[in-house]
């Protein structure tokens, strides 16, 4: 127990950082996922090739290597971008992949009679999407979106690979000075835990109150 | 100059992958194994050439008598057994690095191992399992490996969690620059300089003390600090002197500057509660550096970088903690 409580400023800052990596990255995540599930359902075949191309690519990568690439083999092109920078634009892109699955499911739950509707009187693909369809499909997939959002905070404790100091850093480093492993990584751990518990509980609430009962 | 010194390092990323490449299929089991190692060099007789240590050097050391071995010990369980587990690490050249054509592991680190591993059994029979330094102690404490050997500092907090045999090898931290880097001289030089170190090594809790002001990023492994340094993540690399040579070595493009600027002292990690198990290292330690077999170790591997013969070897018991 003294092993976490002589360093919980530094535990704090990397918890910090952990927060805003998650709020950076589920943001960024979100408006790609609305986009790419847009493009896959999109009316020009061309559209819907670029978002199943890109689904299919980030899907089909460990996290973990694009991170190394993104950081390692960028700035041998010349291309060079803060730490921070990277680990919240790889896990962004790559979790936007899931998200707009995710969207695509809840799109699909959209009766067709809705599209049609929307056409009949006279709305234009981007209206009827804005309109009607994207507010109808995004309440139906709530929970799963949340539970991405979950798996996206784990995921960004690979930051620390590539240098970023978020939570599990910040253990890695007090670990060093205490030797007590299951002490520290239980203390972080626990953390992860909370943070993953309110954003059930953000999600459960968004459910109730946003939720279209079929 | 721009495309030259693109295509430069494009030329690097390829041969990186390669590598990788090759290490994975070695690990896999693809990589025949040649036993011995890499061939001798002609004209170096007595060392296995580079970073390897010689096959005679295996024949001649010590093994332990079965008056050294009591039953229900701990040795007696790893020759029952017939191999020694350790962890320890693949990609640390010099140390413990995992050679991609033979699938052996060589270096300093590793070499210890299957002496000791010879020591107990009668021939070098080792198991490596790669660790994270993070999960050091709790492999040792659970006996998931009977010890770790990868350049372990010995510290008093640590000792209260393991026990350390040793120490088998002392160093300290350096500092590595780019090679057209002329203003960084020593470690006093990175006041306000952004400090490139590896994540849980002793450079994350010592440059704080040793350079005031100086700003910190940490990388995973070696090689990704290494690559941190040459693509100027950061002005230098504060490493251990070892492994920052090696890595001088294999890349042109960095250098080390100044000598070391703390004293590590690298121990064998054992299980805490097993005072009988670290008297039996100790006394084989001892052992070895009495009949030269050390010295020879530290040429062929670790000596193969670092001008000068072999350095005496650390007093065992003479680190805080050992």
């Amino acid at each position: 127990m003294e092993a976490l409580t002589a360093h919980l400023s530094q535990l704090g800052h990397g918890l910090v950082t952990t927060v805003e990596l998650t709020v950076v990255t589920t943001v960024g995540a979100m408006l790609l996922g609305i986009v790419v599930a847009t493009l896959r359902i999109a009316p020009v075949p061309l559209l819907r090739a670029i978002g199943t191309a890109y689904v299919e690519v980030f899907q089909n990568l460990p996290l973990l290597a694009l991170l190394v690439l993104f950081v390692f083999a960028l700035p041998t092109i010349g291309i060079t971008f803060p730490l921070f920078t990277s680990a919240a634009i790889v896990i962004a892109v790559y979790e936007g992949a899931y998200l707009a699955e995710a969207i695509r499911a809840g799109i699909n739950t959209v009766g067709v009679g809705q599209a049609e509707a929307a056409r009949a009187i006279g709305l234009t693909f981007g209206q009827s999407l804005r309109h009607v369809i994207l507010p109808q499909g995004l309440r139906a997939v709530i929970q799963p979106i949340g539970n991405i959002c979950i798996a996206l905070l784990m995921n960004t404790s690979l930051a620390a690979a590539v240098g970023v100091v978020e939570l599990t850093q910040a253990a890695n480093n007090v670990n060093l000075v205490e030797a007590q492993p299951i002490a520290v990584f239980t203390g972080a751990g626990l953390a992860y835990m909370l943070l993953a518990l309110i954003i059930g509980q953000v999600t459960g609430l968004l459910e109730r109150r946003l939720a279209i009962v079929r | 100059m721009s495309i030259l010194k693109m295509s430069f390092t494009g030329r690097r990323s390829l041969a990186l992958t390669a590598t990788a490449v090759a290490v994975t299929l070695a690990a896999a089991g693809c990589g025949g194994d040649s036993g011995g190692g890499a061939p001798t060099l002609p004209g170096n007789p007595g060392l296995g050439g580079d970073g390897v240590v010689a096959q005679s050097v295996y024949d001649a050391a010590p093994v332990a008598t079965d008056a050294d071995i009591p039953a229900g010990s701990t040795m007696e369980a790893i020759r029952k057994r017939g191999y020694l587990n350790i962890g320890g690490s693949l990609d640390a050249p010099l140390l413990a690095q995992q050679n991609p054509v033979s699938g052996t592991i060589e270096g300093f680190d590793a070499d210890m191992a299957k002496l000791l591993a010879k020591y107990i059994i009668g021939k070098p029979e080792v198991k490596t399992t790669t660790i994270g330094t993070q999960t050091r102690e709790a492999m040792l404490q659970a006996k998931s490996v009977d010890a770790v050997f990868q350049t372990y500092t010995i510290t008093p907090q640590r000792a209260t969690q393991v026990a350390f045999a040793g120490p088998y090898l002392t160093s300290g931290l350096a500092v590595g620059v780019r090679k057209d880097d002329t203003s960084i001289k020593s470690v006093k030089d990175l006041a306000g300089k952004t400090v490139i170190v590896g994540a849980n090594t002793p450079a994350v809790t010592a440059l704080p003390s040793a350079a005031p002001g100086s700003k910190q990023i940490a990388f995973g492994t070696d090689p990704q600090a290494l690559q941190a340094l040459l693509q100027k993540r950061g002005d230098a690399y504060v490493q251990d002197f070892t492994l920052l040579a090696s890595g001088a070595k294999a890349n042109p493009g960095m250098k080390v500057v100044g000598e070391p600027f703390t004293t590590e002292a690298y121990g064998i990690g054992l299980n805490k509660e097993d005072a009988q198990f670290k008297e039996f290292v100790n006394n084989w330690l001892k052992k070895i550096q009495a009949d030269g077999t050390w010295a020879k170790v530290w040429e062929g591997t670790l000596g193969s970088v670092v001008e000068g013969g072999a350095p005496t070897p650390p007093a065992l018991g003479s680190a805080d903690g050992s």
